[in-house]
């Protein structure tokens, strides 16, 4: 049997192995007998000495072919039983994906902080400046300097809780007025925002503390319809749609003239709803010029400077966006509603 | 106020819808709450006529605008919505011989409280039902007919604002009438039936030696109208607003006449409200009306002229609007005005006492024009925007402790002393001098008794496991006598960390003082402030060897631990619970305001686990501490692994397993050179702490 022949038979024979082997093993062994130092192929080799000069080169080329030929088949099937084996061995790890997450507890924000966030970022971008302000307040801060007449029947919607005669629990953030007014110079932009106290009875819509924000801006020329466009702004921020405001004649003794406020219902988009009785309209609060009184009282000069002022209370916002029908909820702290929102 | 709007038509004519004459009432400032209709069964069930029915506008009254407690005023209102002026009720008297003068003095004792008093004698009246058509305008202004001469002053009172009192001119002691301040130890009983004690700083009507009415409250019993009453003398009066008010809310009596004392009556129509009863008296109670009206009106009170810049108008209401049509929007509400070289000259009205200035002015003018064609614009100026200090701080805490698993809760500041007294500042505390309830009569002292509060509460609705953090006002009896009040931050804890836990073993997932702990340690790691020392304390809420006091340097910041039994009795808490309660103030001034970055170390670290062990009392702070002290500045950090007591370490010792972080931030340290130092440090436990090695 003449070489060539010879290696046919040993190419055939180990693809044939190639194919037949079942794991990695058997394919170290097929590259040991065929491949290796003292494999078969390398054998062959050994045999060029005795091939004519003609021959060498041909046998020799053949052998190396071969060689190639097996390392690439031996490659491919290695390959293809690893992969096979892997997949094996991910089977073998299963979980029941349906089982429970482990559980991370995280904290929520309380939703009245919340609000009282997003509200303040909105002004802050209006050019306000947060300021901190006393609940415990003084007679003379919530009302005198605010302008109430002495007895006025306006200081019945706002029944106080009081500490003695001359401090009270503020009944609006309005309070904080005259400790800022007098101690800046136009144009001013300030607010404040928080805990506001009333003697009232509570039941679902009424309490005896509610949060409320006030912002007030003192400047040449500040007309009532820049009041209107600054709520407006606000608005539309808030609710994030297109918002129209209604002005409404009303009165708060520290305001002139005074309006009260609504915006348009988010909830119908002024369609009219049930939430807004089917005005379309949401009240929001109180608004208005500030009193030139006020203006005097800190200073400044009235006829050179105008200004407005707005507040609104906190909760009844998230109690349109989320349906919350009762107030009394949110000081409740009952987990299973506050990790709702 | 309470609007038939078949008595308004007698004042105003209008055709337009009434949603239209509602909503211009209501856009005009006089709300419109709620449209009452009332059937003729409505009027019959009430005593009224039944032969017609009403539609009633209940709207709110401001409380600046007293004029609105009346139908001639709400008339006024709705002149400029519907396109009309009011039509004032026409009063024809043909009063007979004598005259009031004659048979009435009337004299002001104390003008400062009475400005005008009208009377008017009626005689020979027929005291009896009213008429049905009286009797339906009383009710549909939600009072109840008495008879004929009360009825008529209630309606005169509706019609024209004015309030009236009949008294039974023969019980007049010597046909006199003095207005003054009751005298002291005067009582009175009011035709309610109720005696009450007058104090001298409350205006009474008196005849010659007695108080028979409290003015513009109530009448007194023994001058009331009855059946037997003959004669009658109408009163029509003014009176000083806050005086009425102090009087009615110091007796805890308010009526329809204080009412609208309260909020201001126009001098003005006393006499014609006088007259107006009067003929009403005579036409339906059959009573001769004497001549003439006795009219004592010591301060006399004019219509005030105000000037007003059109210019001025425009720039505070932001529109354009023309001079001409400002005059014509005052004249249409009967505030008189003309333009005089450019400026509004106008007479206010006495019914007007609200309006004192040109500001008041361009309110009208607005209301007329309407809020609602106002523009929007925004201010010129751009001014940058801020949160106060607090605010941001806030927020940071707020971040880390949420980040630690607790939810947010927001509690009364108002509650029951209790919580003060379980806080330990009983004395300190804050009191409500007119609380809602004895529940709620005390400012809080602390937050971690109202977290505690909370935590019972999800217990009792059924959730175990709670993890509650506030960030909030505490307050406190200033020195000065002024209450103080500063920010707290506190949390409170029970139960499991995590609610879902099959796979991980339970003891792990039980809160505890060191999960209350690592949740302080975390909010001041989010907060950079580093070195805090926590100290054994005693505090009246925490458990006598499971609480801490936090140091930083040496300011004291807070307290931590697990709630003593007793409180959680107290509280009504179930289980082993944890709080902390932190100065919000003290926080904010420890934090850096500035962090300046520091490289990450550049050479590896070595770690040795070393078993200490010592007697009980050595705390773990003390051989940290020792640790570093004698670790050659190559001590990173310490961890505890471990912490054993048993048989192998003997009775009163314990093993604590501490892992040293070693690391040079110049060079790679070799292993020689750390064991050489951890010899050193376990010689300084030894030595210092009486510590052996495992
Ligand atoms: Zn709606």
């Amino acid at each position: 049997m003449s070489g060539k022949d010879e290696l046919v038979g040993i190419r055939t024979a180990a693809l044939g192995k190639v194919q037949a082997a079942e794991s990695s093993a058997q394919l170290d062994e097929i590259d040991t007998q065929y491949l290796g130092r003292k494999g078969e192929l390398t054998l062959q080799l050994r045999r060029i000495g005795s091939l004519s000069q003609d021959e060498r080169k041909d046998f020799g080329q053949s052998v190396n072919d071969i060689k190639a030929e097996l390392s690439e088949a031996i490659a491919q099937r290695r390959q293809a039983l690893d992969a096979g084996e892997s997949k094996a061995k991910l089977a073998a790890e299963a979980v029941d994906v349906t089982l429970p997450g482990r559980f991370y507890q995280t904290g929520r924000p309380h939703i009245l902080i919340e609000t009282i966030e997003k509200i303040k970022r909105i002004f802050i971008g209006l050019g306000y400046e947060f300021v901190e302000t006393p609940e415990i307040e003084d007679y003379k801060y919530n009302f005198e300097a605010l302008n109430y007449p002495p007895e006025h029947p306006a200081m019945d919607e706002q029944m106080s809780f009081y500490i003695n005669d001359d401090v009270l629990l503020r009944t609006h953030t309005t309070a904080y007025q005259h400790r800022v007014m007098p101690y800046r110079k136009p144009p001013m932009r300030v607010a404040t925002i928080g805990k506001t106290y009333r003697y009232e009875n509570v039941d679902a819509t009424h309490g005896h503390t509610f949060h409320q924000v006030d912002c007030f801006a003192i400047d040449h020329d500040i007309s009532l319809t820049d009041l209107k466009g600054t709520i407006q702004q606000f608005a539309v921020e808030m609710f994030g749609m297109d918002v129209n405001v209604r002005f409404r004649p009303d009165f708060f003794p520290f305001v002139e003239p005074g309006a009260e406020f609504a915006v348009t219902c988010f909830l119908c988009k002024g369609e009219g709803c049930g939430v807004c009785k089917g005005s379309g309209w949401l009240e929001l609060g109180g608004a208005g010029l500030i009193h030139p009184n006020i203006l005097e009282k800190a200073g400044i000069d009235s006829e050179e400077y105008t200004g407005f002022a707005f507040g609104f209370g906190i909760e009844r916002m998230p109690m349109l966006e989320h349906g919350i029908k009762d107030l009394r909820l949110f000081m409740e702290n009952d987990l299973r509603f506050l990790r709702q929102l | 106020m309470k609007v038939s709007i078949d008595w308004l038509r007698e004042y105003i004519d209008f055709d337009c819808s009434l949603d239209t004459l509602a909503d211009g009432l209501t856009m005009a400032g006089l709300e419109v709450e709620e449209v009452i209709k009332l059937s003729k069964e409505d009027f019959t069930r009430a005593g009224g006529s039944g032969t017609i029915d009403d539609i009633v506008f209940d709207s709110k009254v401001t409380p600046n605008r007293g004029d609105w407690l009346s139908m001639i005023g709400v008339a006024r209102e709705a002149g400029p919505v519907v396109g009309g002026r009011v039509k004032m009720p026409n009063v024809k008297l043909d009063g007979s011989e004598p005259t009031s003068s004659d048979l009435i003095k009337i004299r002001i004792d104390d003008p400062d409280l009475c400005g005008r008093y009208v009377g008017i004698v009626v005689r020979n009246v027929e005291i009896k039902e009213s008429p049905g058509w009286l009797k339906d305008r009383v009710i549909a202004a939600g009072m109840r007919p008495i008879n004929n001469v009360v009825d008529i002053t209630n309606f005169v009172m509706l019609e024209l604002g004015q309030p009236l009192h009949a008294f039974d001119y023969n019980l007049l002691n010597d046909a006199q009438i003095v207005v003054r301040r009751a005298k002291p130890g005067e009582t009175i009983t009011s035709i309610d039936g109720n005696e009450r004690r007058l104090e001298p700083d409350m205006l009474v009507i008196a005849d010659s030696n007695r108080p028979v009415a409290i003015a513009g409250v109530m009448g007194g019993e023994d001058s009331e109208i009855s059946r037997q009453t003959q004669d009658i003398l109408i009163e029509s009066a003014n009176f000083n607003s806050v005086s009425i008010r102090r009087t009615s809310k110091r007796l805890g009596l308010v009526t329809e006449s204080s009412y609208r004392f309260e909020r201001g009556v126009d001098p003005s129509i006393a006499p014609l409200a006088a007259m107006r009863a009067a003929q009403l008296i005579h036409d339906l109670a059959s009573g001769d009306v004497a001549k003439g009206i006795v009219d004592a009106r010591p301060v006399p009170v004019e219509p005030l002229e105000i000037k007003v810049r059109p210019e001025r108008v425009n720039l505070v209401l932001g529109t354009s609007i023309t001079a001409e049509n400002m005059a014509r929007f005052l004249n249409s509400i009967d505030i008189e005005t003309h333009l005089e070289d450019g400026i509004l000259i106008s007479q206010v009205p006495t019914f007007r006492p609200d309006i004192t200035r040109e500001i008041d002015m361009a309110e009208e003018v607005g209301r007329v024009y309407g809020y609602d064609k106002l523009d929007t614009t925004l201010p010129d100026v751009t001014l940058q925007g801020k949160d106060s200090p607090e605010g941001l701080f806030r927020n940071k805490i707020r971040r880390s402790l949420m980040a630690c698993g607790a939810q947010e809760v927001l509690t009364h500041s108002m509650v029951e002393v209790k919580l003060a007294e379980i806080a330990g500042n009983a004395n300190k505390a804050v009191s409500i001098r007119n609380p809602l309830s004895e529940e709620l009569n005390s400012m809080r002292t602390m937050l971690a008794p109202n977290l505690l509060q909370v935590v019972a509460r999800n217990q009792a609705y059924g959730t175990v496991n709670v993890s509650v953090f506030e960030t909030g006002k505490v307050y406190f009896q200033g020195g000065s006598g002024r209450p103080d009040e500063t920010l707290s931050v506190a949390g409170a804890m029970v139960g499991d960390l995590w609610r879902s836990n099959w796979s991980l073993p339970a003891e792990a997932l039980q809160v505890d003082f060191f999960t209350c702990k690592g949740a302080v340690e975390s909010l001041l790691g989010a907060l950079n402030i580093s070195g805090a020392n926590y100290i054994p304390v005693e505090h009246p809420m925490l458990h006598p060897t499971r609480a801490a006091k936090v140091l930083v340097g040496d300011r004291e910041i807070g307290i931590l631990g697990e709630v003593v039994p007793a409180v959680s009795d107290a509280l009504d808490v179930r289980g082993r619970a944890y709080i902390y309660e932190l100065d919000f103030r003290a926080l904010m001034e420890l934090a850096p305001e500035m962090v300046i970055y520091q490289e990450p170390a550049r050479y590896p670290a070595l770690y040795r686990h070393m078993a200490v062990v010592v007697a009980d009392d050595v705390k773990y702070a003390q051989l940290v501490e020792l640790v570093i002290r004698s670790g050659k500045g190559l001590v990173e950090a310490v961890d505890m692994l471990d912490v054993y007591k048993g048989e192998q370490v003997g009775a009163g010792r314990r093993s604590l397993t501490l892992s040293v972080v070693f690391r040079s931030r110049e060079k790679t340290l070799t292993d020689d050179e750390v064991n050489a130092v951890l010899g050193e440090i376990k010689e300084a436990l030894a030595q210092k702490a009486g510590a052996s090695f495992r």
